[in-house]
């Protein structure tokens, strides 16, 4: 209800929305505009004219487009992919039992994603090869639309051999950080000893090191590492320069302080009562941490994870220094593409190395949006 | 069946003293009450005994078991905290039947279980709701459920009716009574409230800064109470405490004398309840003449309070009585109904 209280002036109202989009637009252009770029040919790529390159008459001209009904029929699919998504897997995982749901959504996740490529990249192409000749005027190609460069990239170039690289050693920071972060979290929030203290400042030192210093403390160390572990591991000792294990333990040395810190303030937002009730009703100090704590510790732990996914899959230094080829991750592998010899197509094909790797990290946070904004403590104590 | 025994129990955290030389039998089935301001150490004691603080001197004996370093898990007591303390992301059920889960209880009598703890509390039709769903004394329900449903030896509440508004505070009171009588277990009540306390307790201990100020059943602590602090942390209003002289069996104040004492020379605190002292008849009568400072009608009487040196002095008057502040009046005091209480250390004489 708009009470005088409530109303705006229009002034006011049309200063606030105009600053809303221009900062829209400012943070937004750059993912558009290589997602557009991505899909036109290197001339149009790179045209001067802003018109040309949003509609592509040199992809056109080369025979591959995008007619208005197949915009429509594309968006229309995606749409109602994700509503029917949306609506249906939460009920139908909630019917398995709580213990093995997690295998639920695994599967889920792997049927969704399997279905979605079947119809956007076999069964749409098909049905437009029959309906674009029958739809007239609505059914020629009037945008320039190609997916050549992705097929450069992710077949021809290996990318997916940096995919998979990636997903290494993203998931190998996100778990030894997690389950390190939670542990020592909690005993840190529940401890309310000097020493804890002085473990957090410490932490907090590390964190504020250039994130050079650790790779060059580790370097030597990781060179060397098949004479240093010999007496333990005998011949197996491996040399891990160049490995993902390299990278991971840095990545982890860089990231743990910050997840420690972050989850120890989670745990401080439940109450130590929880653990104490749990334990007078009959739990040990730890089976009071997993069935009691951990439920409740969700969302902490998946903003957490999230953020540690975030660092391991964005980080470039640590990881061009420490990889050798065939362990190259993403990101070093897109800033290899550019360099003063490389051609407009190259540079096309990297834009559309730099498009895919942004799409994993819009899934994830769409998929954990709301556990990252929900307060599940809410009504564990007094209201 | 359980009799608790706490022998020279104390608890230090480095130089500070939280509970000192704390001994007491505690009878099976007894309702056992620990009064005191905040501070005092009664839940420090009430911890010791779940074993959620551990015990920097003295023993605790559950049974005829040493329980110092037990667990508290082992020691088969059940809680009920002041926040209550629910699990928030199980129902109401789930909640119930926690303890029956973790220790392992056989799983086809649960159910059972777990109703009858959620008929006893009339919770039957909250049980698929989350406590977040729960009004205020609904939760304390779940709580006492949760602790009810196993059958401990013995019931630890913790300020258990705090959180709730002072309607639901009677109410809820009557149904611990009512359940602990029920179920015939040790139970130790924590409060800060002498209401609770007077009504509840088989026994109250009375604490102040770490110590044990008097242990007695209600009767005994209201008409007898063992010094100035525990007089004045009982009744309500708080019995009324007077610095002055005593002569030659008289005690003097400020437009105070009281004959007839049969007490030595010297300071003393002088103390009685409003309730036991009445206006005069005639001024000739009045142990106490001053003006009233403020007059306050509570219904089914009239309390009137003057000033005597620094301290308040009220005295319950029949409900019709009327005056104007600052009118003076009589107050009849006669020396059988004083409490005369040493004027330093303030233990009773």
């Amino acid at each position: 209800m708009a009470t005088a209280l409530a109303r705006q002036p229009v002034s006011l109202k049309l200063l606030s929305s105009g600053f809303l989009a221009l900062w829209c637009l400012v943070a937004a252009f750059p993912i558009l505009w290589i997602a557009v770029m991505s899909v036109k040919s290197p001339v149009d790529a790179f045209d001067d004219r802003f018109w040309n390159v949003v509609t592509g008459p040199a992809t056109l001209a080369n025979g591959s487009g995008v007619s208005v009904l197949g915009i429509a029929l594309y968006l229309a699919a995606c749409w109602g992919m994700v509503r029917l998504v949306a609506r249906q897997m939460p009920s139908l995982i909630g019917q398995i039992p709580p213990r093995r749901r997690w295998i639920g959504w695994v599967l889920g996740a792997a049927v969704v994603t399997l279905g979605a490529a079947l119809v956007l990249f076999v069964l749409l192409p098909t049905l437009l090869a029959v309906l674009n000749p029958l739809a007239g005027p609505l059914g020629r190609d009037v945008f320039g639309f190609t997916t050549e460069h992705y097929r450069t990239v992710w077949i021809e170039r290996g990318f997916l051999r940096n995919f998979q690289n990636s997903m290494i050693v993203t998931c190998g920071v996100v778990l030894v950080s997690l389950t390190v972060g939670t542990l020592a979290g909690y005993g840190l929030a529940r401890s309310g000893s000097t020493l804890a203290f002085w473990i957090l400042i410490i932490a907090l030192v590390f964190r504020a090191l250039p994130h050079s210093v650790l790779v060059a403390g580790y370097l030597p160390v990781f060179i060397n590492s098949a004479e240093i572990l010999r007496p333990i591991l005998g011949d197996a000792a491996p040399t891990l320069y160049g490995k993902p294990l390299a990278v991971i333990a840095v990545l982890v040395a860089i990231n743990q302080p910050f997840t420690i810190w972050m989850l120890r303030s989670f745990f401080q937002n439940i109450p130590a009562d929880l653990d104490e009730a749990a334990r007078v009703d009959g739990c040990t100090h730890f089976q009071a941490f997993r069935r009691v704590i951990m439920p409740v510790m969700w969302p902490g732990v998946i903003t957490t994870g999230l953020f540690s996914f975030l660092l391991g899959y964005n980080d470039f230094l640590v990881t061009s220094l420490l990889l050798d080829a065939q362990n190259q991750t993403m990101v070093p592998a897109i800033a290899g593409m550019f360099n003063r010899e490389t051609t407009t197509t190259d540079q096309v094909v990297a834009v559309a190395a730099a498009v895919s790797i942004t799409a994993p990290l819009f899934i994830l946070v769409m998929v954990f949006q709301r556990q990252i904004v929900s307060g599940l403590t809410a009504g564990a104590v007094k209201g | 069946m359980a009799e608790i025994q706490l022998r020279n129990l104390q608890k230090r955290w480095g130089d500070f003293v939280g509970v000192e030389g704390f001994d007491l039998t505690i009878a099976d089935r007894e309702f056992l009450v620990l009064l005191g301001p905040s501070g005092c150490g009664k839940t420090t004691t009430m911890r010791m005994i779940a074993g959620l603080e551990e015990v920097s001197g003295g023993e605790i004996r559950i049974g005829d078991r040493v329980v110092n370093d037990l667990e508290p898990k082992d020691r088969d007591v059940s809680m009920v905290f002041q926040s209550y303390a629910l699990y928030p992301n199980m129902t109401v059920y789930e909640n119930i039947r926690f303890p029956l889960k973790v220790r392992g209880v056989d799983p086809a009598s649960h159910d059972e279980k777990v109703m009858r703890a959620a008929d006893m509390v009339e919770l039957r039709e909250f049980l698929h709701r989350r406590p977040a769903e729960l009004s205020g004394g609904q939760r304390q329900r779940v709580a006492l459920a949760r602790a009810i449903v196993r059958q401990p030896n013995v019931f630890l509440m913790d300020e258990p009716l705090s959180n709730l508004d002072a309607k639901l505070r009677v109410s809820t009171r009557a149904q611990i009574k009512n359940l602990t009588h029920d179920l015939k277990v040790t139970t130790i009540y924590v409060t800060h409230d002498q209401i609770e306390a007077m009504t509840l307790a088989d026994r109250v201990v009375v604490m102040r800064k770490g110590k044990v100020q008097q242990v007695g059943t209600p009767t005994e602590i209201y008409d007898r109470p063992a010094n100035a602090f525990v007089a004045s942390f009982i009744g309500s209003p708080a019995m009324n405490l007077i610095d002055g002289q005593v002569a030659e069996g008289t005690f003097t104040a400020d437009g105070t004398a009281i004959s007839g004492l049969d007490l030595p020379d010297g300071p003393l605190t002088l103390g009685f309840r409003a309730e036991d002292a009445r206006l005069a008849e005639f001024a000739t009568q009045a142990e106490i003449t001053a003006p009233i400072y403020t007059i306050e009608l509570l219904g089914d009487a009239v309390m009137i309070s003057v000033r005597i040196g620094g301290a308040l002095v009220s005295v319950k008057a029949d409900k019709s009585f009327r005056a104007e502040i600052g009118t003076p009046v009589s107050i009849h005091v006669p020396a059988r109904i004083c409490h005369p209480f040493d004027a330093d250390t303030g233990e009773r004489v």
